[in-house]
């Protein structure tokens, strides 16, 4: 009897553990599906992590490499910009030159007329210009004509010139840009100076004034294309 | 009959303690219900044999443990192996429970044919 007894107890407490652990089984499967992530193993949770880190530092990798891109670029840009300032400056003191665009600043302004005796002639011009050239004047213009490197001057009869292909005549107004005293004194010399040597001792009438203003040398209105000449390359 | 009541209150209190216990791992789920694989094999193989009448507790007991802990060891392996070990001894287990299943329908079909040509004789032999 007592070997029944014992058989009963231990079967019943076999099927109790049976129970309890197909119990907790179902619990967790049942559990599982709500909160799969968290009961992944953690062997496949730091392998996960590793794979999401790899791609992490694959990305971080390609931003900076992506950073590094633009900042050459932008210092090509710059590069660029700096040579496109250069360039543009040499282009501004090109044009300046040629008197393809108006320029402004201090100097002198030289009023020429003709007399009842004795009339300005292409020569009285261009004599004036080349003083006022050696004196330094750096821009002028002879009846708002600017005077470039290709500036003709003809007398076409007593009393009316032709410059640059424009008709000009009495009073003439001459304005050049340049270092007001230079440009005065060189002018002015007594006797042998131009005022007084080409103009007063020749009956012709001519006055001179330095104002306080910036005078302004209008741009030529001549066409600078070349027809002939080419560039000789060297 | 004792065994029966046995059997009904170790049900209720493995329900108990089922519901109460916590929740174990995902991870350690498997090797559980591989070994609850082994544990109902073990059940039906020990009912067989009360069938047969060859029953011995010491084996019933030995097998019910042995068999769950062989299975979860051989799970753990395969697991290291990356070989699927526990197919093999799930299909090892519910084979056998159906052969176990199969015996006892047989005793039971057997018991109850005996019973109704019992009856007819009986029938027969009052008339």
């Amino acid at each position: 009897m007592k070997g029944r007894g014992t058989m009963i107890v231990t079967i019943g407490a076999i099927v109790a553990l049976l129970v309890a652990v197909i119990l907790m089984q179902f619990r967790t499967v049942e559990q599982t599906d709500i909160t799969t992530l968290e009961a992944m193993r953690d062997t496949e949770l730091r392998a996960e992590v590793a794979s999401w880190k790899e791609k992490y530092e694959e990305a971080s990798k390609q931003l900076i490499d992506t950073q590094t891109k633009i900042e050459e670029y932008r210092s090509t840009m710059e590069n660029n910009d700096e040579a496109a300032i250069l360039l543009e400056e040499e282009l501004q003191q090109a044009n300046m030159r040629l008197g393809k665009i108006a320029v402004k600043g201090k100097g002198i302004i030289v009023k020429l007329e003709d007399s009842e005796y004795a009339k300005i002639d292409d020569y009285d011009i261009y004599k004036l210009i080349n003083e006022l050239r050696l004196a330094g004047a750096e821009a002028i213009s002879v009846n708002g004509i600017r005077v470039t490197a290709l500036t003709d001057v003809k007398t076409l009869a007593p009393g009316l010139l032709h410059m640059d292909g424009n008709p000009i005549h009495s009073p003439y107004t001459i304005k050049a840009i340049g270092d007001q005293k230079y440009l005065e004194s060189s002018i002015t010399l007594k006797n042998y100076g131009y005022m007084d040597y080409f103009i007063k001792s020749r009956d012709k009438i001519g006055s001179l004034e330095t104002p306080e203003y910036d005078i302004v040398v209008e741009k030529t209105g001549k066409k600078m294309s070349f027809e002939y000449a080419q560039e000789v390359e060297e | 009959m004792s065994i029966l009541i046995a059997i009904l209150i170790g049900c209720l209190l493995g329900a108990l303690i089922g519901i109460n216990a916590p929740i174990i791992s995902y991870t350690y789920s498997s090797y559980l219900a591989i070994a609850i694989i082994a544990a109902l094999d073990s059940v039906f193989g020990g009912i067989s044999s009360v069938v047969k009448g060859n029953f011995d507790l010491k084996i019933f007991i030995s097998g019910f443990f042995g068999n769950a802990i062989l299975s979860m060891l051989l799970t753990y392996l395969g697991q290291k192996l990356n070989v699927d070990i526990y197919l093999a001894a799930i299909i090892v287990f519910v084979g056998r429970m159906f052969t176990n299943l199969s015996i006892i329908r047989r005793y039971f079909l057997d018991k109850w044919t005996k019973k109704l040509e019992k009856k007819e004789e009986n029938a027969d032999g009052n008339k």
